[in-house]
């Protein structure tokens, strides 16, 4: 019996598959003994259902009844209902003519009908993952400029010394009772006084309607003449921004004396007036200039240390990992081990620890670090060499379990003792892979740090985080630089390295 | 002189690899074990030296029982026995000069050969081994960077470094052509006869085992079932061959012949 070919007869006429099929999908397909068939197009008929209902209900959460939300969710998103909905139909259609035709016993590929169940997932994905290529492409020139300053952020990354000139006087606020005198004037000195020294902030009233604050005359002398001068405001707690009239932020030019004269309407206030005392607030007028040589400036010099210390943690990431995975590694490999149950089973155990270690990203363990060490490259060190040794564990023991065991019976057959037959015949076959595995999971470690201190654990990912967050596009792009070459030039040192030693 | 007493091998799966086998090998002899693959003479070698624990039976090493020695004394007896393999288990990535001193680590203190140091009168030895089998000018070379014949030569010479009272040689001609199994066994040969150290060797082709050996044993699964002088293996019947290789003896003569042409 085994031998012969049975030919299994559809157990019903075809027009009933087709009419059970109609009702569950598939199901007609099964009782025309096309088990796989039957049962994969019913659980891909049932989940693509289902994730059409999960985000229907995503797409009009308010509403009751399905039929309520299916209407609502039309009015939103009318391209993906209309496409998923008539897509379905026709899916379920194909499947009540498959049914038919399998169970006349006709051969069939289905090509078709799963090429028509791979659309629908792909289209719910499409939608579940909210790609919006319209939108990347109308948006694209609000990304350019933070782009190009990361492509391009070499100016950046030079700066001079600046001299700055400046002078102040005090101003009170909402009062006009024992207002501050006019500033001392020194022979010599930049000098700036207003008049009055009172007067109001700007605000806004109940209607929210701007209430311009009071004209401050400014008058200025003794600065560098013929240069760009800018007034900053200094409210009653030491808080200093730049003030903006007309909507552009002020800044005004000496002339020949080195004078200026400036009608200042006072700003709002950045802050809740306190309930006691005088408001002093200050008034400063200020040039900058650049004086001396180019100098490589803070974002660089910041970048080149958290560069280094990058490098660094990938490094005693690797050789932490190293020795801690050398001796593991012996206890995974299985050509050691075979010997008795105990050991058997030490090696499923560490087996097992490596694989479920090597599956968890570094950075998830860099998190698990900064909860047990606190934020730094300490805690990137502890996460990166958590992951080394399970990674390096592997492939050091497989490296083991491959090492040719003629070599070390030749070597004992010579009268050698156990250290000169590790010596001679195994170590000279563990070096290539040890050197090659490592260099390459330095290589690895390195670029993982790079990015480890954006949840962190230290490292230059934290800075480049920190100056997007800032958005200082430049020095993020001077950062973005460094990793690039680092890694670059690691990635040829290192394929160089194992070259040889292959 | 070695003798064997019944000597008995069950690998720990259970299989029986070698029963009650007893023989004994005089010096200076050219002993060629013969048998079907599977039959035991891997075990057999190997037991000899003790790569493999015999698990009943003596093995007497001019008078001493290697079965019964531990440690140093081992060592003593595997330092005078050497051994070449059919796969030449040569350490690869190892230059040819340092698997050929490799041979005097039973002699050298160990200390200062775990870090490669050898004594001058070593190195100088190490020339004249591959000066013998004639491979000198690639001393330098990486072990696996020589051809098949050279490699096995190489095997050669580490065994030599061990000033060996006996060569244990386990199909040292199996992975080479006819020509180089000539040559090898051509230096086995030359071995035995001008430096008198006893050689026994496991080989698969009947024309070798005619033409090199001195006297010949036999085993079929385990069994030793053949035991005869050169003289009587050069007049070996069909029969008394397929008593050792059992049914397929047939086709193994025929793998024989085709090895044997320039015999
Ligand atoms: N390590 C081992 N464990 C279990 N059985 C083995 C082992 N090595 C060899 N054997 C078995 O012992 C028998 C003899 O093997 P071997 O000595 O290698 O024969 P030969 O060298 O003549 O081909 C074979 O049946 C083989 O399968
Ligand atoms: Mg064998």
């Amino acid at each position: 019996m085994r031998n012969t070919k049975i030919i299994k007869i559809p157990l019903i006429a075809a027009p009933f598959a087709a009419v059970l099929s109609a009702i569950v999908p598939g199901l007609g397909q099964l009782f025309s003994h096309r088990i796989k068939r039957g049962l994969l197009l019913f659980f891909s008929f049932i989940s693509i259902i289902g994730l059409f209902l999960w985000r229907l209900t995503l797409l009009a959460h308010r509403e009751l009844t399905y039929a309520d939300k299916f209407v609502k969710s039309f009015s939103r998103q009318p391209m993906f209902v209309i496409f998923i909905s008539a897509v379905l139909a026709l899916l379920w259609l194909w499947i009540i003519y498959d049914a038919y035709h399998v169970a006349k016993g006709r051969k069939t590929k289905g090509i078709g009908i799963f090429t028509l169940v791979l659309l629908l997932f792909f289209s719910l994905g499409w939608q579940i993952s909210e790609i919006d290529v319209y939108k990347m492409v109308k948006e694209f020139p609000d990304a350019w400029p933070p782009l190009s300053r990361i492509l391009w952020p070499w100016e950046a990354a030079v700066t001079r010394d600046t001299s700055s000139v400046e002078a102040k006087a005090a101003i009170l606020a909402d009062d006009s009772v024992n207002p501050p005198p006019i500033p001392e004037y020194i022979e010599g000195k930049p000098y700036i006084k207003s008049t009055p020294t009172y007067g109001n902030m700007s605000t806004l009233d109940e209607k929210n309607e701007a209430v311009k604050g009071s004209v401050l005359h400014l008058e200025g002398s003794g600065f560098e003449p013929d240069t760009v001068t800018f007034i900053y405001w200094e409210d009653s707690i030491g808080n200093e921004f730049r003030p903006r009239q007309d909507g552009e932020y002020i800044s005004l030019i000496t002339d020949a004396d080195g004078s200026f004269t400036f009608d200042l309407v006072m700003p709002y206030r950045l802050t809740p007036p306190s309930a006691v005392g005088q408001q002093i607030h200050h008034v400063h007028a200020r040039q900058t200039s650049d004086v001396g040589p180019l100098k490589p400036s803070e974002p660089l010099l910041l970048t080149i240390e958290l560069m280094l210390e990058t490098i660094f943690m990938g490094m005693m990431a690797t050789f932490f990992g190293i020795i801690l995975a050398i001796p593991l590694s012996f206890l995974a490999a299985r050509n050691l081990m075979s010997g008795s149950w105990i050991t058997i089973t030490i090696y499923y155990i560490i087996r097992t620890i490596f694989n479920i270690t090597r599956s968890i990203e570094p950075m998830i363990w860099a998190l698990i670090a900064v909860v047990w060490v606190g934020l730094g490259p300490f805690a990137g060190i502890i996460a990166l060499t958590i992951h080394t040794i399970a990674a390096l564990g592997k492939l050091y023991s497989e490296a083991i379990e491959s090492i040719d065991p003629g070599p070390i019976e030749a070597i004992q057959a010579t009268g050698a003792n156990k250290l000169q037959t590790i010596m001679f015949a195994v170590v000279p076959q563990m070096i290539p892979p040890f050197v090659s595995f490592t260099i390459y999971r330095w290589d690895i470690n390195v670029r993982m740090s790079t990015v480890i201190g954006m949840v962190g654990g230290g490292g230059i990912g934290f800075l480049l985080v920190q100056y997007i967050r800032l958005l200082d596009y430049k020095s993020a792009g001077i950062a973005v630089w460094f990793i690039a070459i680092t890694v670059a030039i690691l990635d040829y040192v290192s394929s160089k390295i194992r070259e040889k030693f292959v | 002189m070695l003798e064997i007493r019944n000597l008995t091998k069950i690998y720990n799966d259970g299989t029986v690899a070698l029963k009650n086998i007893s023989f004994k090998v005089e010096d200076g002899e050219f002993l060629v074990i013969i048998g079907l693959s599977g039959s035991g003479k891997s075990t057999l070698l190997r037991c000899i030296n003790r790569l493999i624990e015999p698990t009943e039976g003596e093995i007497l090493w001019n008078g001493k029982d290697v079965a019964k020695a531990d440690g140093r004394s081992l060592r003593e007896v595997r330092r005078q026995i050497g051994m070449i393999f059919q796969h030449f288990n040569l350490v690869k990535r190892s230059s040819v000069m340092t698997n050929v001193l490799a041979g005097r680590l039973g002699y050298v203190k160990p200390s200062s050969s775990l870090l490669h140091h050898f004594p001058k009168s070593d190195r100088k030895k190490a020339f004249e081994a591959l000066e013998m089998v004639g491979i000198t000018d690639q001393a330098e070379k990486r072990a696996d960077e020589l051809s098949g014949g050279q490699q096995q030569r190489v095997g050669i010479a580490r065994a030599l470094m061990q000033d060996p009272l006996m060569i244990l040689a386990d199909e040292p001609v199996a992975s080479l052509d006819p020509v180089l199994a000539h040559s090898i066994l051509g230096y086995l040969e030359d071995i035995n006869k001008n430096r008198n150290i006893t050689i026994m060797c496991s080989l698969h082709y009947l024309d070798l085992v005619q033409q090199y050996s001195s006297r010949v044993i036999g085993l079929r699964d385990g069994n030793l079932v053949y035991e005869g002088s050169n003289a009587e293996i050069r007049k070996m019947t069909d029969g008394e061959f397929k008593e050792i290789y059992g049914e397929e003896a047939v086709r193994v003569n025929a793998g024989s012949l085709t090895g044997g042409d320039n015999a």
